[in-house]
């Protein structure tokens, strides 16, 4: 069996006297896409910050392709550099809930940055690689828009062709749509399908149960910190025998059909 | 009035020290407040509070004071300066102080979410710096310090007050050899007035060059 390529191993991550992250374990090999879900609060996007460098843990490990993320010295804890991170973070996408876009930049020349700056394009290179992605997200006509000119759908896959142009080895997605207003949210939700059909590996932490069903190769629990249920789509959605977990589910289906009401 | 025309190339004199000494001051603190400024806003606790105790400090003293400190102060640590860099100094002093508040406030106004989307792919600091927040703060930074370099040409003024023969004082020396104040000082306030005026006009268009829509 191939080793995973993010490897996730007792994971803690604390706030001061709260312990975020409890010992989480977590392995997810190239080419899946884990969905994880769990109520506000149970660590979820934590983890997708600890797994790209943008919070530090206090114990355990995190490696992605076999680099261990947060430290130059494992045994010693001696922690990474800032640019050795920047270059660790290059090879991870992010897609943030509240898109973050650069909005003194066009949605080409947000895509085009990474490219220029991190991996060296030529101007012209990386302009062509920006206009192919974009155009993929289904924004070939608002290449030369600027995001306060995009709706929030629009932003978003701006926000997606930013971090898949950079060709990443895995990339995590944060509840990219709970912004969105609900008639916004099918579009993006149909360019990650696409991603996933391709095998782009990929973290989702969602609330959208449906997409969890149809994307997911495996879907994780999390409840106060760790990993509490993980398996099939199926098994961990369809036949819940976690009691939390049951319950979860119950709360977020009301909310669904209060939704429709 | 063929009085203050008289007196005319005698004030160019003084009017180039105290274009001197603002374009000396107007550049080192820039220099120096973007640095700390920066570094106030980003740095470990262990660089932020001294920055912070600095900036306190120095806002909260008067300006003619720390001139005559540095400039009657200065001997008594060895280190004779003459007036005008004892002044000048004093000034840049004080002014970094101001720029330091101006960069830590425009720089902080920038969400941190494009601190972390500039993370997010790849960037370092230095270039998350030049490509994604200075761009963004430079819109907020831009009214409030083009205001500090209009005061720091008309705090210049101050220097007068230990024997720079700037603008201020050559005018003061004329009206000491002719007695007559009032068409003098109105010269002064006028050429004061052109200095600063286009010094805003300046800054008008260049705020309107960074007037981009945002969010």
């Amino acid at each position: 069996m191939m080793e995973p390529l993010v490897q996730v191993r007792r994971l803690v991550k604390r706030f001061g006297a709260t312990t975020v992250l409890d010992g989480v374990d977590l392995d997810v090999r190239k080419g899946e896409v884990v969905v994880v879900i769990g109520a506000s609060g149970s660590g979820k996007t934590t983890l997708l910050r600890c797994v790209n460098a943008l919070e530090t843990y206090e114990a355990g490990s995190i490696r992605v392709d076999g680099v261990e993320i947060g430290f130059r010295d494992e045994a010693n804890r001696v922690r990474r550099t800032e640019r050795e991170l920047a270059a660790i973070r290059s090879d991870i996408g992010m897609v943030f809930q509240l898109f973050y876009l650069f909005p003194h930049l066009t949605a080409t020349e947000n895509v085009m940055l990474g490219l220029r700056r991190v991996r060296g394009l030529a101007k012209e290179e990386a302009r062509r690689v920006a206009e192919r992605w974009l155009t993929r997200v289904g924004l070939g006509d608002r290449l030369d828009y600027l995001p306060a000119q995009l709706s929030g759908g629009q932003q978003q896959r701006v926000g997606i062709a930013r971090a898949v142009a950079m060709e990443p080895k895995v990339l995590l997605l944060d509840e990219i749509t709970s912004a969105l207003d609900p008639e916004l949210v099918g579009e993006v939700l149909a360019v990650v399908k696409g991603l996933a059909r391709e095998g782009m590996t990929m973290i989702v932490v969602t609330h959208e149960m449906t997409f969890a069903r149809d994307v997911g190769t495996r879907v994780v629990f999390m409840d106060r910190g760790r990993v509490a249920v993980e398996g099939s789509p199926a098994e961990v959605l369809t036949r819940p025998i976690h009691e939390r977990l049951r319950g979860f589910l119950a709360r977020i289906e009301l909310k669904e059909v209060e939704s429709t009401l | 009035m063929e009085l203050a025309l008289a007196s005319l190339p005698f004030l160019w004199q003084g009017l180039i020290v105290t274009l001197q000494v603002s374009a000396l001051v107007v550049t080192g603190s820039l220099a120096i407040g973007l640095v700390l400024g920066v570094a106030a806003a980003y740095g470990p606790p262990i660089v932020q509070w001294p920055i912070r105790i600095y900036s306190d400090i120095i806002r909260s003293i008067p300006l003619l004071v720390l001139i005559f400190a540095v400039y009657y102060g200065s001997p008594t640590i060895g280190l004779a300066l003459p007036a005008f860099w004892a002044a000048t100094l004093a000034l840049t002093v004080f002014k970094v102080a101001h720029v330091i508040e101006i960069v830590r406030g425009a720089v902080g106004s920038i969400h941190n979410g494009q601190t972390e989307a500039g993370k997010a792919i790849g960037l370092t600091l230095m270039q998350r710096l030049n490509y994604v927040i200075f761009p963004q703060a430079m819109r907020r930074f831009l009214p409030p310090w083009l205001n500090s370099v209009t005061d720091s040409v008309k705090g210049s003024a101050l220097v007068s007050l230990v024997g720079v023969v700037d603008l201020m004082l050559s005018i003061q020396q004329v009206i000491g050899r002719t007695y007559e104040p009032m068409p003098l000082y109105v010269l002064g306030a006028l050429i004061y007035f052109t200095i600063n005026y286009s010094l805003s006009l300046l800054s008008r268009r260049l705020e309107a060059r960074f007037a981009y829509i945002r969010e």
